[in-house]
């Protein structure tokens, strides 16, 4: 059934159809609609909502939540993002799985709550502390709000990983019509949970190995784990590359605007294609790689000062002259200026 | 009221000596004095059995330690698609 519907709170649809039962989170612009829609529908559906004391508070929830082998999300921006990374890496550590969605906004610190893509490097790389990797994907419209954390959350369980809904305040505050087929998801059944019966009473859920060898060896399983999802879980959206003699990459709400330049760029027959990368982590380094192989040249474009940027370079190694454009502060580029990009890259060319 | 119960409330007579403090507090007044003596002589609290919200002001002004219980109770939950569906589409 279609509706008009806001992403963020697009993201909570998702989540009920995944068979999400518990919220807990802190209010935060631009993504404040992810707890109003959380608080109206989970109690409707038996679910739990829970508004924390703070962010470091309700991250923590859904660590207990999760050891309690339900399926648990929170939602934040950029300032509350920060706080959580502590208990992020706890989660990861004890590899237990959650979904956390950030919106992205200006930054760093207080900034504004205009979007930004600047948290990359924080959700991407990393954050908290520790060897860890976040399962991260980027959805760039409202019908992918609510089909990305579907994802989110079959990622997160089959990795017992936290995984992360990296969208940005345009994304999470625009409305469109969203299409919900009810396929509804029973949540999996996990052995390893703490439920306080009988059955679970020798399970363990913990992040901490004294014994060096102990710890090495819990990290060499973590580093298994991930190096299967970078061979299996990569998903990404090419779009006019094949002729390509200029390859565009942009995530989010930069491959919408990126899409319309590229049509309008095709129509004036300069040959430019877009690449866009859907998980973050794991990055498509060689399906970009493959891509650009065909190109001439790269433009990146990202709301940040260049994050993605240098897992472009990583992927590229190199080979090809990748050209960087950037807004910050809240700024998004319009179709005529990245138009005018891609023509002043495509003027480089001849 | 009419609808599902929000809350309910369980009073232990061998705990209450007939205050009154509940039955005075209550917002819906949903309790009372029993007309009948307890063990100890006194006319214990009872909830009426219909009204409670679960506000809990009965449970914070009682001076015995356990002589009331305050429950909230959930409502049972909804089918998704009629939660997810048309109605409340335009409403957040």
């Amino acid at each position: 059934m279609r509706q008009l519907c806001k992403g963020n709170v697009a993201v909570i649809k998702g989540a009920v159809l995944a068979g999400c039962r518990a919220y807990y989170g802190y209010p935060i612009t631009p993504a404040s609609e992810i707890a109003e829609a959380a608080a109206l529908y989970l109690p409707e559906v038996g679910g739990t909502f829970i508004q924390a004391e703070s962010e470091t508070a309700s991250i923590n929830m859904v660590y207990g939540a999760s050891a309690a082998g339900v399926r648990v999300m929170t939602g934040s921006s950029g300032p509350g993002i920060s706080l959580m990374q502590e208990g992020i890496s706890y989660l990861a550590g004890a590899e237990l799985p959650c979904v956390i969605v950030d919106v992205m906004r200006g930054g760093p610190g207080l900034g504004n709550i205009a979007p930004e893509q600047s948290d990359y490097f924080a959700m991407v790389k990393g954050g908290g502390h520790g060897n860890y990797r976040n399962l991260v994907v980027a959805p760039a419209s409202v019908q992918e709000m609510a089909e990305l954390t579907i994802l989110a959350f079959e990622l997160a369980d089959n990795y017992r990983n936290p995984a992360i809904v990296l969208t940005d305040g345009y994304v999470g505050q625009m409305m469109e019509p969203l299409d919900l087929s009810y396929r509804e998801i029973v949540a999996p059944q996990k052995p390893w949970a703490v439920r306080g019966t009988a059955g679970t009473r020798k399970n363990m859920v913990s992040s901490i190995y004294l014994e060096s060898d102990d710890l090495e060896q819990h990290q060499r399983r973590m580093e298994a784990k991930y190096i299967r999802a970078q061979q299996t879980e990569t998903r990404w959206e090419e779009y006019l590359t094949a002729d390509a003699d200029l390859l565009v990459v942009g995530f989010g709400i930069v491959s919408r605007i990126l899409r319309s330049a590229v049509d309008e760029a095709r129509r004036q027959g300069i040959k430019v294609g877009l690449f866009r990368p859907i998980t973050l982590w794991p990055f498509p380094s060689n399906e970009l790689a493959a891509a650009a192989s065909r190109t001439e040249r790269l433009l990146v474009v990202e709301l940040s000062n260049g994050q993605m940027l240098e897992d472009v370079r990583l992927a590229l190694d190199g080979k090809k002259n990748i050209e960087f454009y950037g807004r910050v502060g809240g700024n998004v580029p319009s179709v005529e200026e990245l138009l005018g990009k891609i023509e002043e890259q495509t003027a480089a060319l001849i | 009221m009419a609808g599902q119960a929000r809350g309910k409330v369980t009073i232990d007579i061998e705990e209450c000596k007939g205050c009154g403090l509940c039955v005075e507090s209550c917002p819906p007044k949903c309790l009372e004095l029993a007309p009948e003596l307890s063990a100890y002589g006194v006319h214990p609290a009872r909830y009426t059995g219909h009204d409670c919200t679960g506000c809990g002001i009965c449970f914070y002004c009682c001076p015995e330690p356990g002589a009331i219980a305050v429950y909230r109770l959930a409502p049972p939950p909804k089918a998704v698609p009629a939660v997810l569906g048309g109605e409340h589409a335009a409403t957040v």
